[in-house]
């Protein structure tokens, strides 16, 4: 079984290094041509984080998916997001807002957090009327951070055909502290009135 | 945004279409000058000759080594000074999980693929950090440490100080260890389990508690590291080192054995392992590893007189004499004569071993430094071997008291009784080894000063 997860991890591995020779050749035309090709990045990285998240769907449905906490400013972590989605989001006309009241570093896996937010504001923006909203909150001793939207909310909760779902969740759980696990809720309403993700670690 | 155009980078990758992509992205933030390195050998190089403003390294660099392990290197051999930004470059997921576990970490690391603007965003961070951490590396660089302890304990309690307290915590457990004091670094590393269970914050508990000569605590700690990431190797070394302090050293040698085998280029790793092997009697593995860095670690100015001694008494240890010596006769003169004592002791001990006719003479000349000097461990037992090999009891014994006394008793323990075995003196090595227990009940019997 191991040398399965060898030959998926190196071809990931592969793949993302062309993907990264791909979008460095745009970055270069970009520069050289005064172009805004911003859509083929956007492609390309999502394409990544796509190849990142099956290999990690992988690990976690071999239950030995583990994970490498580092403490993470929490703002940092909801700018990149900002900056991976906000400007695909404007070309739909979504604005992409964030609020973050943490200003602490948290012990989180920095990769595997950031690619629950991309994916959550992903999936909002197919739904969203014209808003999204990122926010961080330290609430208890738990930092929660929302992806919500003004779309019409979840058609059924908890939501059908949930193998995203199911790793997504099986990741939150993973993040253990003193004897606590994160763990994930999605809902509708919330501040914007449609769909809610919350994420919640310890 | 920092002034990128006027930061010196070095994009180091094996692969020509990637190391071009590097570059491509390093120029469109603005990057003027941007050199590159195809291979470890030539990234050490240039950094050695002027250390660059921005690294961007892959972390897959071919030929079985690793960007880790450049970052490694280039740490212990103080290689890279702290102003330097290093950023691992990886396709690999799995790097997160190095990087969470070890103790030398790079500023930061991205995957792969990755636009311009984020590259930036993650550069300019590292420049803040460098930025408020700029008068603590002053200090650190100039071994100054309560200076530069005094600089963290402010910051942590300021305000700028927030979004880099884990650091902050960090580096000052590091330098109240390489201060040479254990107990508060031990405290420091635990007061950051508080908050989380860090893998290197726990093999810095054991380090700690490995300098105070607590054996058995220091043990239990890195064996759940160990047993937690078995992907962090330094922990491994760190466990082997403990059970030879133990005098377990078959097992040290197994830890050793495994993780040499998956880092077959760490050359500091194989010098362990020669010792590990050494010390449990496997001269063979002992032998193959020292002749492997001899040959191998091309890290200029990497092989020691010390390497070369290690060599020598592997073969000593072999009963290849005829090898020893060669090593021995073939080391530069200006080489032997800035050897400190200890390594002239060493290289005397040997010589007389595997060489009387050559050696008996100037190990004879060396023997009135030899009986008043403590010469640490490893020295000692050469001397202790080739005073019982010329029947020098007095020496030979002196030395093994000094030993038996010392805080690498057990480590050594069974080197000394198959030595004394060796000459048929097994009675009064057990003599020495009671008169040492007595004088240490003795002591202990003193009320305290």
């Amino acid at each position: 079984m191991h040398k399965l997860l060898d030959i998926l991890a190196s071809g990931v591995h592969d793949a993302k290094n062309q993907l990264f020779i791909a979008e460095s050749l745009i970055a270069a035309a970009e520069a050289k041509h005064g172009l805004t090709m911003s859509e083929a990045r956007y492609a390309i990285e999502a394409a990544g984080n796509r190849l990142s998240r099956t290999l990690a769907a992988y690990g976690v449905l071999r239950h030995d998916a583990t994970l490498g906490v580092t403490p993470v400013l929490v703002a940092d972590l909801c700018e990149e997001v900002v900056l991976a989605q906000k400007k695909h989001l404007s070309g739909e006309n979504i604005t992409l807002t964030a609020d973050c009241q943490v200003f602490d570093e948290w012990p989180l896996d920095r990769d595997l957090i950031t690619d629950m937010l991309n994916n959550a504001v992903q999936n909002a923006g197919r739904f969203a009327r014209d808003q999204i909203r990122l926010s961080a909150a330290s609430e208890d001793g738990w930092l929660v951070l929302r992806v919500e939207d003004d779309g019409p909310g979840f058609s059924a909760l908890p939501p059908e055909h949930g193998t995203g779902l199911m790793v997504a969740n099986r990741l939150a759980e993973l993040h253990t502290r003193k004897g606590q696990h994160g763990s994930l809720h999605l809902s509708n309403g919330g501040s914007l009135g449609g769909g809610h993700f919350e994420l919640r670690l310890p | 945004m920092s002034d990128y155009n006027k930061k010196r980078f070095l994009v180091i990758d094996d692969q020509p279409q990637a190391r071009d992509a590097l570059r491509t992205i390093a120029q469109t933030i603005g990057a003027f000058a941007v050199e590159f390195a195809s291979n470890y050998q030539d990234a050490i190089y240039r950094i050695r000759n002027n250390a660059p403003d921005v690294i961007l390294c892959d972390y897959m660099l071919g030929e079985g080594r690793s960007g880790q392990q450049l970052l490694e290197e280039l740490r212990r051999f103080n290689l890279l000074p702290d102003e330097t930004i290093f950023m691992m470059v990886t396709g690999e997921q799995s790097y997160e999980q190095v990087v969470s576990a070890v103790e030398l970490v790079p500023d930061d690391y991205i995957i792969k693929p990755f636009s311009p603007d984020k590259l930036v965003l993650r550069l300019d961070r590292i420049v803040a950090k460098k930025n408020f951490f700029a008068a603590y590396y002053k200090e650190k660089r100039k071994q100054e440490f309560a200076r530069a302890l005094a600089i963290l304990e402010a910051q942590r309690a300021s305000e700028t100080g927030r979004p880099y307290r884990f650091e902050i915590l960090r580096q000052q457990a590091e330098v109240l260890l390489a201060s040479g004091d254990a107990e508060a670094s031990e405290k420091a590393y635990r007061t950051i389990l508080e908050n989380y269970e860090f893998p290197w914050a726990r093999a810095g508990v054991a380090r700690s508690l490995h300098k105070q000569n607590r054996l058995t605590e220091a043990r239990a700690e890195i064996d759940k590291v160990v047993a937690g990431t078995p992907h962090f190797f330094d922990a491994s070394d760190l466990k082997a080192s403990i059970c030879m302090a133990q005098g377990e050293h078959a097992e040290a040698q197994k830890v050793l054995d495994e993780v040499a085998k998956k880092t077959p280029r760490n050359y500091l790793r194989k010098r362990l392992l020669a010792e590990a092997a050494t010390l449990n009697g496997d001269t063979e593995t002992a032998r193959a590893a020292m002749a492997d860095v001899i040959a191998n670690d091309t890290m200029p100015g990497a092989i020691s007189p010390e390497d070369r001694l290690t060599m020598a008494r592997s073969h000593v240890d072999a009963g290849d004499k005829i090898s020893a010596e060669k090593v021995l006769v073939g080391m530069r003169d200006a080489e032997v004569q800035a050897m400190n004592l200890a390594e002239q002791a060493s290289f005397a001990a040997l010589l007389a071993i595997s060489s009387p006719e050559k050696g008996k003479t100037r190990f004879a000349g060396l023997r009135p430094a030899l009986l008043g000097s403590d010469l640490g461990p490893t020295a000692s037992i050469d001397v202790m071997r080739a005073a019982l090999s010329v029947g020098d009891h007095e020496l030979a014994d002196l030395h093994t008291e000094q030993l038996m006394a010392g805080l690498d008793a057990k480590k050594v323990f069974g080197m000394i009784r198959t030595q004394y075995a060796l000459h048929g003196r097994e009675k009064d090595f057990r003599e020495i080894q009671k008169q040492v227990a007595l004088k240490r009940i003795h002591h202990e019997e003193k009320p305290a000063a």
